[in-house]
């Protein structure tokens, strides 16, 4: 076994190597960057805390965390919920389960960018798709990013991508599930909504798990569809964290506060996934 | 067991040496193209030069510039030259150029804004004083060079053409509706309020991306002496020109997602004929004119009605101009190259070659044969009072993001110009 170690670090070398160059040197870089006021990229200042002070008196940085967070509860929910129920459907159905697994995974295979652009011409005021029939059907048009619906406009593309990829992994653990408990159950009489709750999502649960916390990570790093469809607006209603830190370090070219910005969304992301596999922990099923 | 473990680590070894052998072997025949210092060269060294502008995307310019390039490459075969342009639309030019320089990967020669983008690049000398650099010809241009002088009195950029911005007028809407064409501030509310009882948007307009509404607002309030005011200074005529843009926005000015939409969404509206003004600036003609509207459309000054201010006052300028990056001209194996290349980029025939595509006063000679629409423009600027850069050319960008995102907020009733300027006035702090 001992023999085996040079195997270990051999392996791992080249992982770690990458993973240092490019993910965890970048990082404290960023660390430091945030402690510095940029003006450009060429003049930095020391400021200490400076930039941390600002943020906690950052309106727009306090509207977008919350933006983040309520968008991080819709695609949550709607994520992992739809791709359940569509898992489940697909997985109980004799005929055509392979045209429905390629259909809902399909929005996967598109760059965010294009489906950013797509809902930005279905929304749009005067061409978009959903106005246009509205007037052919003799209504009104209707002003669909607005400052109340904006987060929600922009939370549909987003379940909307990501669906198909929850499902193909809920579909994979479901088909895992061996016959036998279906069977012992049918013959102990259980009905369709039992064998789900009872049954399907108990025998899933620590795939359900890692959906959640994928979910939950995942959505922090929402940036094209907001940028895109409303560039965080109207009046920052829908600005997200990913959005507010690339305006501020690309646009403002004030990277030390974009690298603050970059610190809190790290913070929250570690933590975030902390906490849900804390509530999240369960024994491991195994058959 | 033993002995495959070491057959495999010393087989990775291998593997590692052979790859870094070939790094050094590329490194060797690069260093075999590079002249010795001993000057016995006969053969002409091969040079590789790159050159970052913005004329790529939607400029109209771009296809013409390629050519040229193509053009100094046919004449020179030594001088291969990447062509590494990136559209000016999205402002994601400024974080290429900032990351190359900083990364000490800058481009040879770049057309880059000479404006406070470029302060960090000229006070660290990452490129050069064009006055003092040996070769460099800066002979035949008009007073556009002059305005590229930096504070500390030399000149970094050579200009390659100017521009104006305007508000670019649909006639034929504004004659189908019998509008009278907006020449004072008076006739320009009327047309927005006519415009605004039709299916027309009166103005194309982003509010989130407000540039030129912003800069159009505060110098039809405040006139040229207001408009040329810094933040600190904190005039008036800034707020009332911000909350003009929430009067004008309850008229009905702008389309109701005018808050949502980029500025490319609005020069569409523009272009498919469903608002009838828009404020752009003359790179605009070149999108007009792919969609045949050249004809029916025509540019006029913003109308100022300040005290002390003029109609005609533009904004507009050269803020872009040609740069000589301080690495490629100290390098002994590009520096002739470099010198070359900004000389044919700048010659009289390239810059006529180029602003006949975008339609833009040129910084040498003159365009001759030119649509009168686009004389029309020129005149403009000929007959302006006064001529000022955009707002956002001379202040800190994050307040000027403030201002402009703050629009729609304005305009909801959330915030006033007032508050948004002082607000704006801490972050340039």
């Amino acid at each position: 076994m001992k023999g085996d170690k040079i195997y270990i670090y051999l392996f791992l070398t080249p992982a770690f190597i990458i993973t240092g160059i490019f993910l965890y040197y970048p990082f404290v870089e960023n660390i430091l960057q945030s402690f510095y006021k940029t003006d450009g990229f060429f003049n930095s200042t020391f400021v200490g805390l400076d930039n941390y002070i600002r943020l906690l008196n950052d309106e727009i940085a306090k509207t977008a965390l919350f933006n983040s967070l309520e968008l991080m509860l819709y695609v949550t929910i709607f994520q992992v919920g739809i791709a359940l129920v569509l898992a489940i459907m697909v997985d109980s159905i004799s005929k055509g389960s392979g045209f429905f697994r390629t259909t809902f995974f399909f929005p996967i295979v598109i760059s965010g960018a294009a489906i950013g652009l797509l809902f930005t011409l279905i929304y749009n005021y005067r061409n978009g798709l959903l106005n246009e029939m509205l007037v052919n059907l003799g209504f009104e048009r209707i002003l669909w990013l607005t400052e109340q619906s904006s987060l929600y406009m922009v939370a549909i593309p987003t379940i909307w991508n990501y669906v198909g990829f929850y499902f193909v992994i809920l579909l994979t653990a479901i088909q895992k599930i061996p016959n036998d408990f279906y069977e012992a159950a049918k013959l102990e009489g259980i009905t369709g909504i039992q064998k789900m709750f009872r049954l399907t999502i108990p025998l899933i649960v620590s795939d359900l798990k890692t959906c959640i916390v994928l979910a939950i990570t995942g959505t922090l790093k929402i940036f094209e569809l907001v940028y895109i469809i409303t560039r965080g607006g109207p009046g920052n209603s829908s600005e997200v964290l990913g959005t507010y830190m690339y305006q501020k370090a690309f646009g403002d070219t004030a990277m030390g506060y974009g690298a603050t910005l970059a610190v809190l969304i790290v913070i929250l992301g570690l933590t975030l996934a902390f906490i849900t596999n804390k509530l999240l922990q369960k024994e491991e099923v195994t058959y | 067991m033993k002995k495959t473990k070491w057959s495999l680590l010393l087989g990775l070894l291998f593997l590692v040496i052979g790859l870094v052998a070939c790094g050094n072997e590329e490194t060797d025949s690069s260093s075999e193209d590079t002249p010795s210092d001993n000057g016995e060269e006969t053969e002409v060294e091969e040079v590789d030069l790159r050159v970052v502008t913005t004329m790529a995307g939607t400029d109209p310019a771009g296809e013409v510039f390629q050519e040229v390039l193509d053009d100094f490459e046919n004449e020179n075969p030594h001088i291969s030259i990447e062509n590494d342009s990136q559209s000016a639309d999205a402002g994601t030019i400024r974080t290429k150029v900032n990351t190359d320089f900083s990364s000490d990967n800058e481009p040879d020669i770049m057309f880059y804004f000479n404006t406070v983008d470029a302060e960090g690049i000229i006070e660290e000398g990452k490129v050069v004083n064009l006055e003092e650099a040996e070769g460099i010809d800066l002979s035949g241009f008009n007073s556009m060079l002059e305005q590229q002088r930096h504070s500390d009195g030399n000149i970094y950029a050579a200009p390659q053409s100017g521009f104006y911005e305007g508000l670019f007028v649909n006639e034929k809407l504004f004659k189908e509706h019998g509008i009278e064409i907006p020449t004072t501030w008076e006739q320009y509310e009327k047309a927005i309020e006519e415009f605004a009882k039709t299916d027309i948007v009166p103005i194309a307009a982003s509010t989130e991306d407000s540039y030129y509404v912003v800069e159009h607002y505060i110098l039809a309030a405040g006139g040229m002496e207001s408009y040329t005011l810094g933040l600190e200074e904190q005039d008036p005529a800034w707020a009332e020109g911000l909350e003009n843009i929430k009067k004008h926005s309850d008229m009905g000015a702008f389309t109701p997602d005018a808050g949502t939409i980029d500025l490319a969404l609005a020069q569409e509206l523009f272009k498919q004929e469903q608002a009838a003004m828009i404020f752009e600036g003359s790179w605009f003609w070149g999108q007009l004119e792919e969609v045949g509207m050249g004809e029916d459309v025509t540019v006029l000054p913003m109308p100022v009605y300040a005290d002390g201010g003029e109609t005609g006052e533009l904004v507009g300028g050269a803020s872009q101009g040609w740069f000589v990056s301080t690495k490629s001209y100290e390098d002994e194996n590009k520096k002739d190259a470099v010198v070359d290349l900004f000389n044919h980029l700048t010659s009289e025939e390239t810059i006529l070659k180029i602003a006949g595509a975008t339609g833009q006063p040129p910084a040498k000679g003159e365009l001759t044969d030119l649509p009168e629409y686009l004389k029309a423009g020129h005149d403009l600027v000929s007959d302006a009072p006064a001529v000022a850069l955009p707002i956002n050319d001379r202040i800190n960008p994050e307040a000027f993001t403030h201002m402009r995102t703050s629009v729609p907020a304005i305009i909801s009733g959330d915030k006033t110009g007032e508050e948004v300027l002082e607000r704006a006035q801490k972050m340039a702090e």
